[in-house]
């Protein structure tokens, strides 16, 4: 048998730490997403619903004058109702492979040939958001839209900052997206709280916090535009992603003093912060705290809360935790599962965990990638390979992707024992099903038989 | 044993990574087997490793070890047998660092 230093064991502990925790903020995220765009999602719905009519392949090719010849040919032949709609649908098929100077001469040409057309905000906003990705560094094509926009009688709304904002944000232009709500600011269409919020969002991903607080800052003291409670939100979620704790619970206090009372999304993202921080105590803190103040948690919560408890070596409560979730009414998915199974595994309980695999399946929950990967993991630290192997062929079955972590514990674990050749089906599997880089699986086998060769020299494989 | 550690410098490290990956031109017992002037090191093993599985080389008996055919002995140092473990080792052979 050969040895394994224990430097290494705390580093592959250490990967497989990282695992769950995505998965967690995954679902987490999907709830922030889910609650907040909901009226922004309806504007843009009216503003330009041509998105689901677009009629894709129209135009074989960039080329102006083929693109006018086309719409000719449509006006003539009167196939389809020429009304606004339609108008904006072509535009907007048009726009999606041509220039903004282009697009515009097409509209001016639609204009033209077909009067009883008249273009609204939409027809606009499709040119903006062109203008908004087009290649050039400054704001000149934006401007010019805009421009257009205005000479046609139609006033830049809280829509088109929107569109600008979200388009130029889609390109990684942020800084540019902050001067044009500025700017517009300045001109009588202020931002909402969703261009707001989503601009906050971006900024704070690629962004210092300095700078994010001086443009919430100067919205407040210039534009009057205050931070509501989902800025705090979003805010939290980033000093927390950063460990940054205690600028969490000053933002908590703020919020407070502003009047704002903290949701169970502001509870779940600190909760989350003291996750990434193993800290199990403060986790339960937290979710007394949202007791006390009569929030009442939701699935996420305990998601966490379990994944929390299981990653600081508590299961035995996060057990507990999973037992008080269901006598409240929500069903533990596989995220919920999953975190369990990690702790257990942790514990060195492999079996167990693999039982909780039964468990959750004769309750109708279905296991994902993640729980496979976390299973054989920590099968194979706890040297059940033949667990693991059997595991392996339910996951090749189904076509579940192995992970890095678990690929190179599963790895080693074959080559310990001598099985080679089975070390290499396992890194053709990885190949082929694409659950890795060639390079990266590639890597970790060369490595692995290397450390094997250094080891049968020295004696210590049987 | 060092994997997750070393993998995760390797694929960091350009140098290392460029020795994976690199074209490289061929000696001339390799470049009848692979067929063509330049491989990498990377593509040179899955060559290797598929032509091993497609010609069933593995022994029946012992499916770590690969009995060379004639062709492969000519670029495993002639060896008539080979152990899968050292196959990437005895294949770097062929891929010498470049001197300075």
């Amino acid at each position: 048998m050969g040895k394994i230093p224990p430097s290494l064991r705390s580093l592959v502990s250490a990967n497989s730490l990282i695992r769950t925790p995505l998965q967690t903020e995954k679902s987490q995220r999907h709830h922030f997403l889910k609650k907040r765009p909901s009226r922004k999602q309806q504007r843009k719905d009216s503003d330009d619903s041509l998105e689901t009519k677009r009629i894709p392949s129209l135009f074989k090719s960039p080329e102006l004058s083929e693109a006018k010849e086309l719409f000719n040919s449509f006006i003539s032949t009167k196939k389809i109702p020429p009304d606004r709609p339609f108008h904006n649908s072509l535009l907007q098929s048009y726009s999606l492979m041509s220039t903004v100077d282009d697009s515009i001469s097409f509209l001016h040409h639609m204009i033209k040939t077909n009067p009883s057309f008249s273009p609204d905000h939409a027809t606009y906003h499709i040119l903006l958001s062109l203008a908004c990705k087009a290649p050039e560094s400054d704001l000149s094509p934006v401007h010019k839209t805009l421009n257009l926009m205005k000479n046609a009688g139609f006033e830049p709304n809280q829509g088109t900052t929107d569109i600008a904002v979200r388009s130029l944000c889609s390109v990684n232009r942020v800084d540019d997206a902050v001067e044009l709500v500025k700017e517009l600011s300045l001109k009588n269409s202020p931002p909402d709280m969703y261009t707001y919020n989503f601009l906050v969002k971006c900024l704070c991903k690629c962004r210092v916090l300095s700078t994010v607080y001086g443009f919430v800052d100067e919205m407040r003291s210039s534009f009057d535009i205050k931070p509501n409670l989902y800025t705090y939100t979003i805010l939290i979620d980033n000093v927390c992603n950063t460990k940054n704790l205690r600028e969490a619970t000053r933002l908590v206090s703020v919020l407070n003093e502003s009047g704002f009372k903290a949701d169970c999304f502001v509870y779940n993202t600190i909760m989350k912060g003291y996750c990434m921080l193993s800290k199990g105590s403060e986790v339960i803190g937290v979710y007394k705290k949202m007791k006390e103040e009569g929030v009442e948690p939701d699935l996420v919560t305990y998601n966490t809360l379990i994944f929390g408890l299981s990653k600081s070596g508590r299961v035995v409560e996060a057990k507990k935790y999973l037992k008080i979730m269901v006598e409240a009414g929500h069903f533990p998915d596989a995220v919920t599962y999953t975190s369990l199974m990690n702790g257990m595994c942790r514990k060195g309980d492999a079996l167990d965990s693999l039982a909780l695999l039964e468990e959750m399946e004769t309750r109708g929950c279905s296991p994902n990638s993640c729980t496979y990967n976390t299973l054989l993991h920590g099968l194979c630290k706890s040297r059940l390979l033949e667990k693991g192997i059997e595991l392996y062929g339910m996951m090749k079955e189904g076509g579940v992707k192995l992970e890095t972590a678990s690929y190179a514990t599963f790895v080693r674990a074959l080559c310990r024992v001598g099985r080679v050749a089975e070390a290499y089906e396992v890194f053709d599997y990885a190949v082929e099903s694409k659950s890795l880089t060639d390079v990266a699986a590639y890597t970790t086998l060369e490595s692995t038989l290397k450390w094997l060769r250094k080891a049968k020299e020295n004696g210590n494989m049987v | 044993m060092l994997p997750q550690g070393v993998k995760k410098t390797i694929t960091d490290n350009p140098k290392k990574l460029a020795n994976l990956i690199d074209l490289v031109n061929l000696p001339s017992t390799l470049r009848e087997f692979v067929g063509q002037s330049q491989i990498s090191r990377l593509g040179c093993f899955m060559r290797v490793w598929s032509y091993i599985k497609t010609n069933n080389l593995q022994d029946p008996n012992n499916k770590n070890v690969v009995n060379c055919d004639k062709k492969l002995k000519s670029i495993l140092m002639g060896k008539p047998q080979v152990e899968l473990d050292e196959l990437p080792a005895l294949i770097k052979l062929h891929f010498p660092k470049a001197p300075k």
